[in-house]
């Protein structure tokens, strides 16, 4: 088992758009969405001389889920990172190759990392609220881009929660520390927070790796409350979470894109041999 | 109603994250300047240690340029305010020596076998407890320490040191005298193979033995009580009190380095049928062993530079005790020196009076400075030898 | 060896490790009892007419009409040994050439130990030292100056191994046929109607200033210079410390500039007390000239530079258990690197560092060494905030050691020295327990 030069090949000099958009009868199309969001052009990520990610050709469509699985190291979360460039925080970290953002690079001479993370927001693998009051951490980051007034920041805390499906469970106590909520209500205030600094991008890392099935299930369904409003990309080693959330699917392996597809055909119909040998659990 | 990424910018979708040129290099020039004035601010310390190693230099070069070096060094002679001066500092490098010393005799032993009782022994719970006193220990001002060592334990040694050091002789060495008398009548009756016998010649070296150690117990604890200590403020004193001042940073070193030393192999110790203590002398101690080493030249440091209590409670007399080894004697120590003739030397700024106190502050600057060396790179080591690297 | 004296060995070496944790704890115990307690009688004591007198005439506090009571009450008790006194005086006279000789020495005797004891005699000139002018203010002071009255110390050296034994004789057997025989008996019995004890809570221990270098008084100069100093230290030190924390953990790359500094800070960590003293003198006075000679300031300075390397410690120690996570969620909100550490990094490590800046702050109200050629001075009144940066102040930890070593009455006020010791600990260990609550403080924070 490993990849073979030709799926290799494929993948490294492949166009990055994903042109047949086939979704199943229970997924609504999106209007106005299915623009390419983010693309991916030869686009390498590195580790010192390590290439955690290979030469990835793909385009990101606006407003649409796209889950990422692959075994564990294959670089997803490299992947993910990059695009709002929180790798940049890995000392000598670089990459090579094009990742554009609405089209510009993202990696470009004057790109302002600040800026494109506010757009582009992310919420980690474990939730990871400030220790600071539930009102406080949803309002850290419009305090950041200037907002002062009480007023407008409860409306956005409010709104915020309230996309995240937090507020009937924490509208009274607003000022509570975060930490004290349970591990599922505290990676809804994690996405609220990242909602509340109205990003285009969400990127979710295994945002449900550390929760109960219980606590999966209002985060998937969150998820489904967002689509349509954001780009959403999550990475998941869950493969019947992927296909229940998603509407595309990228499959890496050892940093190389094998596959990306409509979520429905790369389950049902896999063109490689290698994601079929993923998604039927042979490997892993 | 697919588009490619050039459609995208030509319907001129806002790109908010990219700025100019201008903008650009302005956040890049902000950014150098900012992190140039915390490396600034950082390299204050380095600075600030060499401004001390230049200007306590400065002061104690004249002195050698008076004075030449041969004096300093090989002279007992300290008449600084004399017609002519003697600056024979010999006496007083040994009374920091013999402080010195003293105490790491006491707190060596003490400090480990504490930190290993801290790692190892002590559950987790009582251990809560413990370290606040260790912590207290550490936090009262060396002129408590001192003014204990004056007014309460210097007449205590003055009026009953005999009787003091008598118990301190039975205390301590009787239950190692025990150990040692039932450790060495075992190991001198295994050979004996036959059952019977071996038991009854093991009675008897216990009782033999037994009576030995008593006898010894008892005679060297009457010529200890018969010992007058002439003065309560000598370097026996400071020795004790000092020993106490040291162990907190023996204790907290020694104990970071023996629970850097992790489970695995303890528990590889333990699984071969080893008790505690083997486990500990045989594997950990080695295993940490350069880390306690720099906990005890850490502890010894501060013994070495300690200034308030060999003022107050060492008696202050520049002379070789005699024997050499005699604790009960008065001695001065170059700390205390430095802190007591700066208040007279202070007047006749330039004179030879006044920079041989910074000679004095040199040798202890240089000496502390060899061994925060020493201890950095030994600590520094332990920790690659244990990351594996 | 067989398995039982493996097992004793064991036994052995736990038990010698709990000996030595055992000696620790009780020497702090060693240490500290009796300190506090004697430290405690300093403000509370049972004290003397003699002392109200003081406490009236020097600080203008107590009620004058019961005062003047006390004092015709304990005039009227001491009279009679007035009366004795002169009425031997008269018969002095009487005496041939021989005997007055040799009782005026011993009269001379009788008559310092009395006024020792009770203040001046009735129709001396006021004393010109406003120690003379009062008697004994402490009762436990005064019946020790009473058995100097009563009984004579006379020195043994009739053994010449050992040295001389000292050993008391009445005085009264030295009057033996005169009239003050009666003087001795006298005072013995009514010392309490003469100085009147009752306990009081002397509170101006703390608030009052000293009189006649510490032998009435208080401490209020040496506690409001050593806040001054130590105070001043943390103004400079606090905020340096905490930016090279940040310098250390947030931007320094690995390299050889950085680990020089690291090597620096352990130097500096490792320098002897006194020569910091050392280099505040040549640096700070004789160099920079913050001021003319000793003060507050070049005091301040030498103790922030002593305090630095702990403070960047604890502060670095503190910044680097902040969770990654708080560093990456910042961030990805969009956060400039600077306003994640100040708005995220630094409220969360907030408690870390302030226990290490309360631990130093105990340290350097406590050290001695650098500020002797640098602030410090042995008497003197309370200086106002003014005048910190010209002129020196006492302080506790310099003023324990002069009183204790160089006082010209040092055994007389030990009360004051155990005073002064018990003042500097309190305040230490005060810091040092708030650092401990803080600490614990921290983990219940952080768990929410
Ligand atoms: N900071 C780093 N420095 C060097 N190599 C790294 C670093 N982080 C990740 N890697 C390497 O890059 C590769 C991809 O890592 P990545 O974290 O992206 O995997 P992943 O697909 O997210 O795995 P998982 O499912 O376990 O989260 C791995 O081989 C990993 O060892
Ligand atoms: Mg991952």
């Amino acid at each position: 088992m490993g990849l073979t030069a030709e799926t290799i090949e494929r993948s490294q000099n492949a166009g990055t758009a994903v042109r047949d958009i086939y979704l199943p009868p229970e997924r609504k199309k999106i209007s106005g969405g299915g623009v390419p969001h983010v693309s991916a052009k030869k686009f390498s990520i590195y580790y010192g001389e390590f290439e955690a990610v290979k030469k990835v050709n793909a385009d990101i469509l606006s407003k649409y889920v796209t889950a990422i699985i692959g075994p564990s190291g294959c670089g997803k979360s490299t992947f993910l990172r990059a695009i709002n460039r929180m790798n940049d925080l890995i000392p000598n970290s670089h990459t090579t190759g094009a990742l554009l953002f609405d089209g510009e690079d993202v990696y470009g001479k004057f790109t302002d990392e600040v800026l494109l993370r506010k757009k582009i927001g992310m919420v980690f693998q474990k939730p990871n609220p400030f220790p600071k009051s539930i009102f406080d951490n949803i309002a850290y980051g419009p305090r950041l881009h200037g907002i002062k007034d009480k007023k407008t920041l409860e409306g956005i805390v409010e709104k915020s929660l309230r996309k995240a499906a937090l507020w009937d469970e924490v509208c009274d106590r607003l000022d509570k520390n975060a930490l004290s909520l349970s591990g599922g209500q505290q990676q809804r205030l994690c996405v609220a927070r990242t909602l509340a600094v109205e990003p285009e991008i969400l990127l979710l890392d295994e945002p449900t790796s550390a929760l109960d099935p219980k606590a999966t299930a209002k985060i998937e369904d969150l998820i489904q409350e967002l689509r349509g409003s954001y780009t959403i990309m999550i990475v998941t080693h869950n493969m019947q979470q992927a296909s229940r959330v998603s509407d595309y699917t990228m499959f890496f392996y050892e940093g190389v894109l094998v596959e990306h597809a409509p979520t429905a055909q790369l389950f049902t119909n896999p063109k490689d041999s290698m994601t079929e040998d993923y998604i039927t659990g042979r490997f892993s | 109603m697919i588009m490619s990424g050039e459609e995208l910018s030509s319907q001129g979708r806002s790109s908010a994250f990219v700025v100019s040129a201008r903008q650009r290099k302005w956040q890049k020039i902000s950014k150098t300047a900012g992190e140039s004035t915390l490396l600034l601010i950082a390299s204050f310390v380095a600075i600030i240690v060499f401004f001390i190693f230049f200007f306590v230099t400065r002061d104690a070069v004249p002195y050698f340029q008076i004075r030449g070096f041969k004096e300093f060094f090989t002279s007992t002679n300290w008449y600084p305010a004399d017609d002519p001066p003697g600056f024979g500092a010999l006496a007083i490098i040994y009374g920091s020596l013999m402080v010195t010393v003293g105490s790491a005799l006491i707190a060596i032993p003490m400090g480990i076998t504490a930190a290993i009782c801290l790692s190892d022994v002590i559950p987790f719970s009582v251990r809560q407890y413990v370290k606040p006193v260790i912590e207290m220990l550490a936090a009262i001002p060396s002129v408590a320490f001192g003014f204990f060592a004056l007014v309460i334990l210097a007449p205590l040694l003055q009026n009953f040191g005999g009787t003091i050091l008598m118990w301190t002789w039975w205390v301590i060495v009787s239950p190692f005298l025990l150990l040692a008398i039932i450790v060495a009548s075992e190991l001198l009756s295994a050979k004996v193979s036959d059952e019977k016998k071996r038991k009854r010649l093991h009675t008897f070296l216990s009782v033999v033995l037994g009576i030995i150690a008593l006898g010894l117990l008892f005679f060297v604890g009457n010529k200890l009580q018969r010992i007058e200590i002439l003065t309560g403020t000598n370097a026996l004193n400071v020795s004790i009190i000092l020993s106490f001042m040291a162990l907190p940073t023996i204790v907290s070193v020694s104990e970071d380095a023996l629970q850097a030393v992790g489970r695995d192999l303890r528990e590889g110790s333990y699984a071969l049928g080893a008790t505690r203590a083997e486990t500990i002398v045989k594997t950990i101690l080695p295993a940490a062993s350069s880390g306690i080493l720099a906990a005890v030249i850490l502890g010894i440091m501060r013994a070495l530079g300690e200034t308030m209590v060999v003022w107050m409670a060492s008696g202050n007399s520049s002379h070789i005790p005699s024997p050499w080894f005699n604790y009960l004697e008065s001695v001065r120590t170059l700390t205390a020196t430095i802190a007591g003739d700066m208040g007279e030397a202070d007047q006749v700024t330039g004179s030879a009076r006044f920079h041989v106190l910074f000679a004095m502050g040199l040798l202890l600057l240089v000496i502390s400075f060899i061994c925060n060396f020493i201890s950095e790179r030994i600590i520094v080591r332990q920790r690659k030898v244990l990351s594996g690297q | 060896m067989n398995l039982g004296t493996r097992k004793l060995f064991d036994r052995a070496f736990t038990a010698l490790g709990f000996g030595s944790i055992a000696i620790m704890g009780m020497m702090l115990i060693i240490v500290l009892a009796p300190i506090v307690s004697k430290g405690v009688s300093a403000i509370v004591f049972r004290s003397t007419v003699e002392h109200r007198k003081m406490l009236y005439s020097e600080f203008h506090r107590g009620n004058r009409v019961s005062l003047e009571k006390e004092i015709a009450a304990s005039d009227a008790a001491r009279r009679p040994v007035y009366e004795m006194l002169s009425e031997f005086e008269a018969e002095l006279g009487l005496m041939d050439e021989d005997k007055q000789q040799e009782y005026k020495a011993k009269l001379d005797q009788v008559r310092t130990a009395i006024k020792a004891l009770l203040g001046p005699l009735p129709g001396e000139s006021e004393p010109a030292l406003t120690r003379f002018k009062y008697g004994q203010n402490r009762w436990e002071k005064a019946e020790e100056k009473l058995k100097e009255l009563v009984y004579e110390k006379q020195w043994d050296y009739s053994n010449p191994d050992i040295a001389a034994k000292e050993y008391f004789v009445s005085r009264a057997t030295a009057f033996e046929g005169t009239s003050l025989v009666r003087l001795f008996p006298y005072v013995e019995k009514n010392i309490d109607k003469m100085l009147l004890p009752e306990w009081t809570f002397y509170w101006g221990f703390i608030t009052d200033s000293s009189v006649d270098s510490h032998i009435f008084g208080g401490i209020w100069p040496e506690i409001q210079g050593t806040f001054f100093l130590a105070l001043g230290a943390m103004l400079f030190a606090f905020p340096l410390g905490v930016i090279a924390a940040i310098y250390f953990t947030e931007y320094a790359r690995e390299g050889f500039i950085t680990s020089l500094l690291r090597s620096a800070n352990s130097t500096l960590a490792g320098v002897p007390s006194i020569v910091f003293g050392l280099f505040g003198l040549a640096f700070f006075i004789n160099t920079l000239k913050v001021s003319e000679s000793k003060s507050v300031l070049a005091g301040s300075l030498t103790l922030a530079i002593m305090i630095l390397p702990t403070i960047i410690r604890a502060a670095e120690e503190a910044i680097l258990s902040v969770p990654k996570t708080y560093r990456e969620a910042s961030l990805g909100l969009g956060s400039t690197k600077w306003n994640t550490i100040v708005t995220v990094i630094l409220p969360a490590a907030l408690p870390g560092i302030l226990t290490g800046g309360v631990i130093s702050l105990g340290r350097a109200a406590g050290e001695t060494a650098p500020i002797i050629f640098t602030a410090a001075v042995s008497v003197g009144s309370a200086i106002g905030l003014a005048d910190v940066f010209s002129s020196p102040t006492p302080a506790l930890s310099w003023n324990i050691y002069n009183l204790a070593s160089e006082h010209e009455a040092a055994a007389e006020i030990r009360h004051v020295q155990y005073g002064m010791v018990f003042a500097l600990i309190s305040i230490v260990l005060m810091l040092n327990l708030s650092a401990i609550v803080l600490r614990a403080r921290i983990s219940k924070k952080l768990k929410g």
